[in-house]
């Protein structure tokens, strides 16, 4: 009787949704297309010669491909392969850092705060109130040689001489990005954590699991899909942060990463197309990272549809 | 491409993609014309009223005395606005794309002013407005990067050596080691810097081998300059930025190849509480091997108040409003009265920092950068890109 009466009514509704939905999908395409073509015509363009300004190549016939050659050479076994590699492992170090702190937080705050959890999600969001910039100058003044954590470190004989934290250490950096990203990782893992079915859980416990069987066999798996979209959101932006390494290192080159080359291409160099050559390269890696993450989504939709 | 200390206060700004090219059409204010070989521009005519404003200007964030500002708009009864930018790379392509309109151009590097010349992207000054000029040091009359002066006025000058703490090693040694000070400084590693701008890092690396050629675009030279500054990274653990400013003053860094401005700004306002000034120190080359570098002011070809503009060039032109300017920003006013005797007098400077106000000598003798062309960039920027990859 149900079906019988939504039938009729499903694609005029649909239809309402997607006119809703349609201009600003519309917007995100066309900017995504018009910024991605705008900087494959700087990559493939070329430069004002006087000026150093560049001259995009709108017309496909007409592009260019030796800066982005040149980028592909460095990069597959020249000196910028490096870049990359470090790059991904400070990403990599830095999502599993967010991973091991953040999902204790979002469990805790999605499953057992209870009445303080409007209070905890609000210091969730507080960072965000400040600038991400002058949080990451805060950390260089509290990890100075005379800063207070070297100071707290030294009280509680942690360490006997202050330690040069921002001597270029790779530790340094990833903790800045852990610091930088956990609240980015930790919301959209707190709604999925939030909207597990208790019962689901209850189940676990009446069919004979334990605590941690029931966590590993039950919760863990159902947050997956929140996990996955939480790692998207907190690593599509550090691969291309630029200003965490700089602020805490002070410009080590121990701790360049690819952000770091694209800046000095696009802004402080007269090769802007190698700079847009290195957005592209980037994107590609990202983009196999996003197809896997999409075609797991999918999967785990199609699974628990089933 | 070069970058300075008030770029590291603005660099905080989020990249943006570079779009859009072309020079702008030039917009003809009638008076004399100029040529330099590209296009041509003209100036103004004489004996013209100022113009209602608003006076658009663009420059670095905090290079200008906002107090000093205040006064041109009370004194001129008009509002001035300012565009900021982060290098002198991102101001020419933002004028020769149009992305920005400005009346004056602040602080031109002088490696960009020929291209901004040739490009049609300024307009030759009318003396006749500049009643100060007679103020500027004499060099800065016929400078190299243009002669007679006939587009800029310099603003401000400072020259490339070795900042350090005074208290932690030994000035005499610093002085006799030279630029090779800074590969000694293993007792200081992670404590060494040097600036973030390729020019000045491969040339401190020439003029250690005694390579006086800073214009150089030999790919042997470059090739060993970048051999031997990345060594820095292993001996030193070195740093490439433009701190040098904040960070010896407040005892991060202990040695830093840095712009001698940058002390008697560190001194000014940088030293933490209890700490004197006698703790820095400045060591250049001398005359000869010196590397002088300057910012200029200019009309902007298209300006809409370019007599409004002019009178701005003539009011910074003037030693009191230099002095005030210089108080604040702490980069010397390339004006005659504002030597080292003075500035040091007035208690600008410390006695023990004189060496970071170059002497006429050190100016009419010192080594400047000039364009290197495109292949000549590329080279530069090619090595410089694998120092700061890390190797």
């Amino acid at each position: 009787m149900t079906a019988a009466v939504a039938a009729p009514q499903k694609p005029r509704r649909q239809y309402v949704w997607a006119a809703f939905a349609a201009p600003g999908v519309g917007w995100l395409i066309a900017f995504f297309v018009v910024s991605v073509y705008a900087v494959m015509a700087v990559a493939f363009g070329a430069v004002d010669p006087l000026l150093k300004t560049p001259i995009p190549a709108w017309n496909p016939l007409q592009w260019d491909t030796t800066a982005m050659g040149n980028v592909l050479d460095r990069v597959f076994g020249g000196d910028l392969g490096h870049v990359f590699i470090r790059t991904f492992s400070f990403v990599g170090a830095a999502l599993a850092g967010c991973i091991l702190i953040g999902y204790p937080v979002a469990y805790y705050v999605a499953r057992k705060a209870n009445r303080w959890r409007g209070l905890l999600l609000g210091l969730l969001v507080l960072p965000f109130w400040i600038s991400y910039l002058m949080r990451m100058l805060a950390w260089t003044n509290l990890l100075q040689l005379d800063g207070y954590v070297n100071r707290v470190l030294q009280f509680l004989h942690i360490q006997n001489d202050p330690r040069n934290w921002l001597d270029g250490d790779w530790s340094t950096v990833v903790i800045g990005l852990i610091y930088g990203y956990l609240p980015f990782f930790i919301l959209p893992l707190y709604s999925t954590l939030e909207r597990i079915d208790g019962r689901l859980i209850e189940a676990g416990r009446d069919l004979g699991a334990n605590a941690v069987h029931t966590f590993l066999r039950v919760t863990l798996p159902l947050s997956v899909p929140g996990m996955m979209a939480a790692s998207v959101i907190t690593i599509l932006p550090m691969f291309g942060d630029y200003y965490t390494n700089t602020y805490l290192t002070s410009g080590s080159p121990r701790t360049e990463m690819v952000g770091n080359q694209i800046e000095y291409y696009l802004r402080g160099s007269s090769q802007p197309q190698t700079g847009a050559s290195l957005v592209l390269v980037l994107m590609a890696f990202l983009f196999v990272l996003m197809v896997y993450y999409l075609v797991t989504t999918i999967r785990e939709q199609r699974r628990s549809e089933r | 491409m070069r970058s300075s200390r008030r770029d590291f206060l603005a660099r905080s700004a989020q990249m943006g993609v570079l779009l859009g090219a072309g020079v702008p059409l030039l917009q003809a204010c009638g008076g004399d014309s100029a040529s330099s070989g590209g296009k041509v521009t003209k100036g103004i005519a004489d004996g013209l009223e100022p113009e209602s404003g608003p006076l658009r200007i663009i420059n670095y964030a905090d290079y200008v005395n906002p107090d000093v500002i205040a006064d041109f708009e009370k004194e001129f009864g008009v509002k001035v606005e300012i565009s900021t930018i982060d290098t002198d790379t991102e101001s020419v392509t933002k004028l020769a794309s149009g992305a920005i309109k400005a009346d004056v151009n602040h602080s031109m590097a002088n490696t960009s002013i020929g291209n901004l010349i040739n490009g049609g992207l300024l307009q030759p000054l009318n003396k006749s407005y500049l009643t100060n000029a007679g103020n500027i040091v004499a060099t800065f009359n016929d400078p190299w990067y243009d002669p007679g002066a006939t587009y800029s006025m310099p603003y401000t000058y400072f020259g490339t050596g070795i900042g350090f703490r005074a208290d932690r090693i030994d000035p005499a040694k610093v002085a006799s080691q030279g630029w090779d000070t800074v590969w000694q400084a293993t007792d200081f590693k992670g404590q060494v810097s040097v600036l973030d701008d390729e020019r000045e890092a491969f040339v401190m690396a020439m003029l250690r081998r005694g390579l006086t050629d800073v214009n150089t675009t030999d790919p042997k030279v470059i090739d060993q300059a970048l051999a031997d500054v990345m060594e820095l990274i292993d001996l030193v653990n070195v740093k490439v930025n433009i701190e040098g400013y904040k960070d010896i003053p407040e005892g991060n860094t202990t040695i830093a190849h840095t712009w001698s401005a940058d002390l008697i700004a560190g001194a000014a306002g940088y030293l933490p509480e209890g700490t004197t000034s006698d703790v820095l120190g400045f060591w250049h080359p001398p005359a000869g091997e010196y590397v002088v570098t300057n910012d200029s002011m200019g009309v902007m070809a298209d300006a809409e108040h370019p007599v409004l503009a002019h009178l701005y060039i003539n009011y910074l032109l003037d030693n009191d409003v230099s002095e005030k300017n210089f108080s604040w920003v702490g980069y010397l006013p390339a004006l005659t009265k504002l030597d080292a005797d003075y500035v040091i007098g007035a208690g600008y400077v410390p006695e023990n920092l004189r060496t970071c106000v170059p002497t006429s000598e050190e100016i009419e003798k010192g080594l400047y950068y000039k364009p290197l062309g495109t292949e000549g960039d590329a080279l530069y920027e090619a090595a410089w890109s694998k120092f700061t990859a890390g190797g």
